[in-house]
């Protein structure tokens, strides 16, 4: 039996289709992650789900049990806000225990699990404090700990790392990956950080414009996106896109860029008379030519040094894209010359006009 | 060198002694009537028919408070008072409470219409509605009783409170409510338990304001009322006098006493009422 299962789940504000219709099984004890850029609608699907939205059309069930129309609270989800959405006036206790109060449970009980639950989340020195007298990242652990305490059948994260700085952003994505670990609970994550997705996800969802576009492990969705969209959007820096016209090369097909034709091995009449992108991961392309194929000249517009590795952007001759490239840290790159570009032949993905994966 | 303003110190140093200057002007011009009004009430009827409204008393007399207080039909205006300002005070914001949570938190088809129409309400000046009222009130066979000035102070505060608090509650985050209502509270609890306690404030501006102006409303009693055990202290106060004369020490002292209350309304509610009025100014 799934956790979640969502069947055909529609959403309109008015006249403005929101969600297009979704179709989704999330298994127990899965981290699933809902990732798009902003307005792709992942946040009212999350919401549909948590009940705080009407659905437009479709069913929600959660555990086996149809739950499209039951209020929020008796769907057994838990939800964590961006906001933290802490109740300003009451202690840290008072908020976590604030739904066990709510449900008359006895003192002692209550007392005994927000103990047990500020113990995990190292939050039993501060119980008596207010939200204000805490940093982001104990507000954070505050409002997860509120989830904790009901024990739900599905946690719902909302965007709940975007008001927290980089250093403790990092730090917060560990803590709930191990909280996953220990719980084993099902959860269901948005966010727009692609890098939140890949490091947190069993599975991510990347929606656009209300639809799915691709379900997958981080790493199917990394190797093998569907579309131009899944394969812009996942993965950073994001991938590099040439278009290209086709060109026959014996039987195979090759795609004519500015200077060269780049083989690629699919049959010829799969891409006949079509435009063609190819699209390359930044660490697929080289200054390198050992066992790769040119791409044609390109100058280096910018460099940024992170450290770890150089990242070189570029300018093709004759082309209007950009090229992102990842050096080892040591190289030391000049701007002035073109240089020529390479690229393994075996790690391109191909797009076809509608942006479909063809490869 | 100037300051943030452009200004440079000596400017800054002018601009601050005049809005100081005007201050105080302004504050004189405020507390002189109420000091002319404590000048009499320490003074004999025949000192003040004698002197001048200004002069110094002669003896620090009491006997005006004495004989204000100890008038049992003082007592009952009082009473009166008391018993209109409590009740519609309470009424006025615990409806304008409840309107401004739906008006804020679950808008509904047509909201802004009906806000609209709830807050012109302030737009009519008394003498508008007063001859309908006082027809409506005489039909009910309610005049010369307390309801109507209940009502109409009701009435007449809930466009106030209903614009303050739905201001106020729009800024509580939605976040907070829809936490609420995840973890399995009702509408009514999140008001009583979250939204109420966060917008004390606005409660303790709008309390300053409704019992400030009930106990102090002068027209509504003199319209509605006839009988002398129905009136209220500021109608009271006008009565107090002889048939021949006016009793200036008494008056004086009533009126003293009788601005007490409100007075220890706004120290009760002051901290609030000047957060109250800078809320919303800056991001908290």
């Amino acid at each position: 039996m799934a956790a979640v299962e969502l069947s055909n789940v529609k959403k309109s504000f008015g006249s403005v289709s929101i969600i297009q219709g979704i179709d989704l099984t999330v298994n127990h004890g899965e981290f699933v992650v809902f990732v798009g850029p902003s307005g792709c609608g992942k946040s009212t699907l999350l919401r549909l789900i948590a009940g705080l939205e009407k659905v437009s059309a479709g069913s929600i069930k959660i555990d086996g049990e149809d739950v499209t129309h039951r209020a929020p609270a008796k769907r057994g989800v838990a939800m964590v806000f961006q906001s933290y959405a802490l109740f300003p006036h009451m202690t840290v206790a008072d908020n976590i225990s604030f739904g066990l109060r709510l449900a008359g449970q006895p003192r002692a009980e209550i007392d005994r699990k927000v103990n047990r639950v500020a113990d995990t989340l190292q939050l039993t020195p501060l119980l008596q404090r207010r939200p204000k007298q805490l940093s982001g990242g104990q507000r954070q652990r505050v409002a997860i700990g509120r989830a904790i305490i009901r024990d739900p059948k599905v946690f719902l994260f909302d965007e709940p790392l975007s008001n927290l700085d980089a250093a403790l952003r990092s730090q917060m994505r560990i803590e709930i990956a191990k909280l996953h670990e220990d719980l084993q609970a099902t959860m269901i994550y948005v966010t727009h950080d692609q890098v939140e997705a890949m490091t947190l996800a069993d599975r991510i969802v990347v929606l656009n414009g209300g639809r799915i576009e691709q379900v997958g492990t981080p790493m199917e969705l990394y190797a093998k996106p569907q579309n131009r969209f899944v394969a812009g959007f996942i993965g950073s820096p994001k991938m590099n896109f040439i278009t290209g016209k086709h060109v026959s090369k014996g039987k195979l097909a090759a795609v004519q860029l500015s200077e060269v034709a780049f083989p690629i091995t699919i049959p010829l009449d799969k891409v006949k008379g079509k435009n063609v992108t190819l699209g390359f991961r930044p660490e697929d392309i080289s200054l390198d030519k050992s066992n790769r194929v040119p791409l044609g000249k390109a100058r280096l517009l910018v460099q940024e040094q992170l450290g770890s590795e150089t990242l070189g952007y570029y300018q093709f001759e004759g082309m209007q894209e950009l090229l992102v490239m990842k050096h080892h840290r040591s190289v030391n790159l000049q701007r002035g010359n073109p240089v020529m570009v390479y690229a393994k032949a075996e790690a391109v993905h191909l797009f076809d006009d509608a942006g479909q994966r063809i490869n | 060198m100037t300051d943030v303003t452009g200004h440079t110190p000596s400017e800054a140093s002018m601009r601050q002694v005049t809005i100081f200057l005007c201050l105080i002007v302004l504050t004189v011009l405020f507390l002189l009537p109420v000091f002319g009004v404590l000048l009499s009430s320490i003074k004999t009827t025949q000192e003040i028919s004698q002197g001048e409204l200004w002069s110094w008393p002669s003896a620090f007399y009491l006997g005006n408070y004495v004989e204000a207080l100890s008038n049992p039909a003082v007592q009952i205006y009082f009473l009166n008072t008391l018993l209109i300002t409590v009740p519609a005070t309470f009424a006025s914001i615990t409806l304008g409470t409840l309107g401004g949570y739906v008006f804020s938190k679950l808008p509904f088809k047509g909201n802004n219409f009906i806000f609209l129409v709830i807050i012109s309400g302030m737009f009519f000046p008394p003498q508008v509605i007063l001859i309908p009222l006082f027809k409506l009130f005489n039909a009910l066979g309610l005049l010369d009783t307390l309801w109507p000035m209940i009502i109409v102070h009701t009435g007449m505060g809930i466009p106030i409170c209903t614009l303050l608090m739905r201001n106020f509650f729009a800024g509580v985050p939605n976040a907070l409510r829809e936490a609420a209502i995840l973890e399995g509270s009702n509408e009514l609890h999140f008001l009583l338990r979250v939204a109420l306690p966060l917008s004390l404030p606005a409660i303790a501006v709008l309390a300053t304001l409704q019992f400030t102006w009930i106990w102090n409303d002068f027209l509504w009693p003199l319209i509605f009322t006839q009988s002398d055990d129905k009136r209220t202290i500021m109608l009271g106060i006008a009565f107090l006098k002889g048939q021949y004369s006016v009793a200036w020490g008494i008056q004086g002292a009533l009126s003293l006493v009788a601005s007490l209350p409100t007075f220890l309304i706004f120290l009760f509610f002051q901290r609030y009422f000047i957060k109250g009025m800078t809320m919303g100014a800056v991001k908290g």
